[in-house]
């Protein structure tokens, strides 16, 4: 865990318990079925990859955990608690997400960036605000230093006070990982972490998910990047056409016959999927 | 500015270019000292015949009027010439002294050239000029020439426009000035206005070279601490001119004047940001941000000692008044980007509320509040106005907002006149008003009443410019605190992005809503004095448009040319619409259409405003440096 | 509730009025997401040119034949109005932060609504002509020859627009622009050309709307775009902006709302005195309030969801 003395609404679980519950999740839009009962758990200290072909559903369902959708049937829970179906309350509640298409406060500064990421652990009104007493002035302290630490953390330290639009591309998927950081949650949602990262930018976030790991948050990431998944996660678990097909290891998914049929297609196919993930932008509805 | 990617640049690092005029450094320097003295010495030469154009200018021996401006960007241009030549006060300005001399004499020639033009033009004919007239307009030539003459600054660039850029502003030029033509054969009162716009467009073409001759303000290297002892005086000094010039600027008492005075003051602060003092004054007052404000506010209360009349003092309260409700609507526009064109709806909620419980007779509720009472009356009902209005409102799309508001503004109108007891119930006494709205009385004290203080009179709209300061502080101190907050970071956070807003926690509809209750109540609290100062509230001045500030298109344009989300920005905004609405008398009736163009030329040249905050700053010119306005806020 | 027919149909001619202004608000939106909120003004000196032509021709020639020169007149300067507003104003700040285009379109408003009261004359109310014929009657409902003119322009450019937008090319360009500017420039379609002929088309609605008006009130002010403009706009949301048909129905809708509500509210008990004239714009705004409460996406708009 992480040691600032902030309250922390994960108060991390001992490893092995279930953090996230999805039951039976179904997303419908109109006619279309985009997610079709999808059952996920995710355990304290797990890494769980979660992939499948472009369409196949994975950031909608993404978005009905993080309750950016309100899903048509099934359930979310969060440490046992069903999960309310609004965003804020969601990040409130202990998970935080990024995003596929980067979206970061572009005419904020990076520090600001994070500073933001701090709203649900802080909660100073208005009032406490404009006569900033010591209880403020501690809290707005206590939320810089927490925000440094993760600017350190990522390796954006020395950037804080440039804005968050002209940060290169990979650094934007680092600063948004870190303003997702700054709400302390249990468990981080990562939305395609190394699209259109090279190789190099590809390990490094590989090391800085397992480091978010040692720091005692659970992390759920959505990828294309087969090599990274597969050295990354716990569990994979693969989404195809809405239905969960397989979920296992790395070992078990990658020698999964309908894994391969449905996801990998032919094996001279599967050389090239691996290199798909820097172009594909996948719908989200 | 939009120019610069068609001029043809040149790498900074790359040697300072040639200066324009090819002359031995000497003889630039000589030229540009002896000029801007020469220039100033001509102020003392009559300069005309005929004693009907206004100031005066017919003694010799003694300067008047424009003469008296004349004279000072002389002496500035010798001033900063003599700095400019000799290395060893080279710690008086730190950053391009040449490029200041340069601008000094710049402004030197606008101002006695515009006199010249003025006294050929409004006297017919060249003839009323005297020998006097002419030399003042050679020597600020001498000195400009001079000024070409020296050393560039390094990062200055090929300031040749392409011929692309000449033919465009031809034809521009060319263009309005047969719409003018074109008006005046129509009669249209505008047409001598858009043909003197043609004339505005080679300067702003002249403006541009000259900023790209100049190059970027210059950076500095981090400067000595000073005792705070030396600083607090140094700021004291500073603040003591800005308050002159100022009331200068407030005093002029005839347009051209005014219109001589804006020319120095603008060209002199560029001057003095290229000379670097204007960075090096700007890093006083933030290493000391307490004094800072304290004698920031000490100053603007010694503005009534300094003025003529009670009547410029009328004109601080309302400029107040004006600035204050804008910065209200800065929380709402340019923190969390709701834009709002109904706004001066509730500074009329806060004057209509303090209005009714201020125990005037025509008032339909017979009670008498004590002031602290009415103003929390008039910010909490104009608060709870802004929630009722932006609870149903806040959860659509932004655009919708805009309208919405509009509407909300012309609603608060249309009712207002109509609960007059005829076409609705009593309330607000309808087209009439509540009218004899008594004085207000603080701790026993009558606001009415003038007094003495120190030997000077303090009269009744001096009372009350104290009064709106203080509030004005309050609001002041609100907003920045506000602003740069949790809350206020939540407010930017869901203007740049709702959806990752809300990911991260943000309740967006609530803080939307919170922004817009304290913009509301701002600006009610705003209202509540300007019931008293004027004595009367009626529907017309809340309306979306119309010539006199403060009304919702004046507002906004405050915020959006002040400068967005800064505390000084709407500030500037205000002071400079009200004076120059006030000033520009000359104009006729014609000032809501150079609103109108000004509005639009703003968005186009320079969209963050006068003053940019930060953010918005590298929004818009991440290349560029920032050139630090800061202190011509100082004043205000 | 005698005058009920007769309440509708001015509802309608005031709709129909409304209707051919709130076309420009919602294709321009439709296309660029910019509010033109100038268009108000684009309205109004669409009647002033027609009352341009109508007073160089002099009084001896016959409204009949003055009348398809009027409103070739009314257009043109609209249209060239509005064809230079988005040249020098709007295009530049295509790319501009979302308040950018906004504020101009204020700046603009205001410059045009000041640049005709400029122009001598009587500056609060200027006389139109009328159309001679009438008061016809149709059972109980009386009506005047500019409410057949206003009615019959309202129809035939509703077909028109429907043709257009369907069967030409330029329209199904316009079409594909709306959808995604970026992919139809990819497409070869020239989008700044789109644009222009957008603001063209609403100019040219926005024309037989001043000049309807001006027909029917028998006088024209240079802000008369201010409130029309509004009420404008309000139609074109509540009918779903970017839809034509839509603007259409919101402005039908909202007309019957502002006259049925000066003539029925009085009778509801306790408000008796909020019926009249002067509150039927105040009720205009309640129901723009009320249909973005619960119906945000207009009567005939699809929901935009967000993207993640």
């Amino acid at each position: 865990m992480t040691t600032e003395t902030t309250t922390t609404p994960a108060a991390a679980p001992a490893a092995g318990t279930p953090l996230l519950e999805a039951r039976d999740v179904v997303m419908r839009f109109g006619g279309l079925t985009a997610v079709g009962g999808v059952d996920l758990t995710v355990n304290t200290g797990e890494i769980i990859g979660l992939i499948g072909p472009n369409g196949a559903g994975k950031t909608t369902f993404f978005n009905c955990l993080t309750g950016l959708y309100v899903p048509t049937e099934g359930q979310v829970r969060y440490q046992g608690q069903l999960l309310p179906p609004t965003p804020h309350k969601v990040t409130q509640a202990g998970m935080a997400r990024t995003f596929q298409n980067i979206r970061l406060f572009h005419n904020m500064t990076v520090l600001e960036n994070v500073l933001v990421g701090r709203h649900t652990r802080t909660k100073e009104g208005i009032v406490s605000a404009i006569l900033r007493g010591p209880g403020y002035r501690r809290e707005e302290a206590e939320s810089r230093a927490k925000a440094l630490e993760l600017l350190e953390f990522v390796g954006l330290a020395d950037k804080r006070d440039m804005l968050a639009r002209n940060l290169p591309y990979g650094e934007q998927r680092k600063l948004e990982i870190a303003r997702a950081m700054a709400s302390e949650p249990g468990l981080l949602l990562l939305d395609e972490p190394t699209a259109g990262m090279n190789p190099q930018e590809t390990r490094a976030t590989e090391e800085l998910v397992f480091a978010i790991r040692d720091r005692g948050m659970a992390v759920l990431v959505i990828e294309h990047d087969m090599r990274f998944i597969f050295n990354l996660c716990d569990r994979v678990a693969v989404l195809v056409q809405g239905k969960k097909l397989v979920e296992g290891d790395a070992q078990t998914v990658q020698s999964d016959e309908r894994v391969i049929a449905a996801y990998l297609g032919t094996p001279m196919d599967g050389a090239e999927a691996g290199t798909e993930s820097t172009t594909s932008t996948e719908e989200n509805q | 500015m939009t120019d610069t990617k068609t001029l043809t640049t040149e790498q900074p690092d790359q040697a300072a270019l040639k200066p324009a005029v090819r002359m031995p450094a000497a003889v630039a320097h000589g030229l540009a000292i002896g000029g801007g003295a020469l220039t100033a010495a001509s102020a003392f030469l009559a300069w005309t015949y005929s004693s009907s154009f206004p100031g005066d200018l017919t003694i010799s021996g003694y300067p008047g009027g424009l003469q008296w401006l004349t004279l000072t960007a002389g002496l500035l241009t010798a001033l900063m010439g003599v700095i400019a030549a000799v290395p060893g006060l080279r710690v008086l300005a730190p950053g391009n002294p040449g490029n200041a001399t340069l601008l000094f004499a710049v402004g030197g020639v606008a101002v006695t050239w515009f006199t010249l033009i003025a006294i050929a033009v409004q006297l017919h004919g060249l003839v009323n000029l005297t020998s006097g007239g002419w030399v003042a307009g050679v020597a600020s030539l001498i000195a400009l020439v001079g000024t070409l003459g020296l050393p560039r600054a390094p990062g200055s660039t090929v300031c040749a426009p392409t011929r692309a850029e000449w033919l465009q502003t031809l034809y521009a030029g060319a263009g309005l000035l047969a719409v003018g033509y074109l008006l005046h054969l129509t009669g249209n009162g505008a047409a001598g206005l858009v043909m003197a716009g043609a004339g505005v467009v080679p300067i702003a073409r002249l403006c541009i070279v000259l900023k790209h001759y100049t190059g970027p303000t210059p950076t500095l290297r981090a400067a000595k601490r000073l005792p705070v002892a030396v600083d607090v005086v140094l700021m004291i000094l500073m603040l003591a001119l800005a308050l002159e010039i100022f009331a200068y600027g407030v005093d002029t008492p005839y347009g051209q004047l005014f219109v001589g005075f804006l020319a120095v003051l603008c060209f002199s602060l560029w001057a003095l940001s290229q000379s670097g003092l204007l960075r090096r004054a700007t890093e006083i007052f933030e290493r000391n941000r307490a004094w800072a404000a304290v004698l920031g506010f000490l100053t603007a209360a010694a503005f009534v000692f300094v003025q003529q009349s009670d009547a410029d003092a009328a004109l601080g309260v309302n400029v107040l008044i004006f600035a204050a409700t804008a910065l209200g609507l800065n929380v709402v526009v340019g923190l969390a980007g709701l834009l709002d064109l109904g706004y001066v709806a509730f500074l009329g909620v806060g004057a209509y509320a303090a209005a009714l419980v201020s125990g005037a007779v025509t008032s339909s509720v017979h009670a008498t509040f004590p002031f602290w009472a009415a103003a929390l009356t008039g910010a909490a009902v104009s608060g709870i106005f802004g929630v009722l209005l932006g609870a149903p409102t806040l959860r659509v799309r932004g655009d919708y907002l805009a309208i919405v508001t509009l509407g909300f503004g012309e609603i608060f109108r249309i009712v207002v006149s109509n609960l007059d007891g005829v076409s609705g119930p009593n309330v607000t006494g309808g087209p009439n008003g509540i009218v004899n709205i008594p004085d207000l009385s603080i701790l026993g004290f009558n606001l009415g009443n003038p007094h003495t203080i120190l030997g000077a009179t303090i009269g009744r709209f001096a009372n009350y410019f104290w009064l709106m300061l203080i509030i004005m502080a309050i609001i002041m101190l609100v907003f920045s605190r506000a602003a740069d907050s949790r809350i206020g970071r939540a407010w930017v956070a869901i203007r740049e992005d709702e959806t990752a807003a809300t990911a991260m926690g943000i309740n967006g509809f609530r803080f939307k809503l919170l922004a817009f209750a304290l913009g509301a109540a701002l600006a009610g609290l705003a209202g509540t004095v300007m019931a008293h100062v004027n004595f009367s509230v009626v529907p017309d001045p809340f309306v979306f448009a119309g010539p006199v500030p403060p009304n919702s298109a004046f507002l906004l344009a405050a915020v959006v040319i002040g400068g967005m989300g800064t505390v000084s920005g709407p500030i500037v905004g205000a002071t400079l619409f009200y004076l120059l609405q006030q000033k520009l008398t000359f104009l006729q009736s014609n000032e809501l259409l150079i609103f109108g163009v000004a509005l639009i030329l703003f968005m186009r040249l320079r969209p963050e405003g006068i003053i940019a905050s930060r953010r918005r700053q590298l929004e818009f010119h991440e290349a560029e440096d920032a050139p630090a306005a800061q202190l011509s806020t100082a004043g205000a | 509730m005698h005058e009920l027919p007769q309440n509708l149909a001015n509802g309608l001619f005031l709709g129909a009025m409304y209707g051919l202004i709130a076309v420009g608000y919602t294709m321009v939106y439709g296309i660029i997401q910019l509010i033109n909120f100038a268009h108000g003004e684009i309205f109004m000196t669409g009647a002033f040119g027609a009352l341009a032509v109508y007073s160089k021709l002099g009084a001896n020639v016959s409204i009949w034949l003055a009348l398809p020169l009027m409103i070739v007149g009314g257009v043109a300067t609209a249209t060239l109005v509005a064809v230079l507003a988005e040249r020098f104003a709007y295009r530049p700040l295509r790319n501009a932060p979302r308040l950018a285009p906004l504020i101009t379109a204020i700046g603009l408003s205001i410059f045009l609504q000041q640049l005709v009261w400029g122009f001598p004359g009587n500056k609060s109310a200027r006389v139109f002509p009328q159309l001679p014929g009438g008061p016809f009657h149709l059972g109980s409902v009386v009506f005047q020859s500019a409410d057949i003119f206003v009615v019959v322009a309202a129809v035939l450019s509703t077909l028109f627009l429907a043709y257009f937008v369907r069967s030409t090319r330029t329209g199904r360009a316009m079409q594909a622009t709306a959808q995604d500017p970026d992919t139809a420039k990819l497409m070869g379609i020239d989008t700044d050309k789109v644009i222009v002929i957008a603001f063209a088309i609403g100019a040219v609605f926005a024309a037989i709307a001043g000049i309807s008006s001006g027909l029917r009130y028998g006088q024209i002010e240079y802000n008369m775009g201010f409130l029309n403009g509004l009420f404008a706009f309000t139609a074109a949301v509540l009918g779903g902006i970017g839809n034509i048909y839509g603007a259409m129905l919101g402005g039908l809708v909202l007309g019957l709302a502002q006259t049925l509500s000066a003539a029925y509210i009085q009778y509801i008990p306790g408000m008796s005195q909020f019926g009249s004239q002067d509150w039927s714009g105040v009720w205009a705004f309640v129901i723009l309030i009320l249909v973005l409460m619960f119906r945000p996406q207009g009567l005939l708009g699809e929901r935009v969801a967000d993207r993640a």
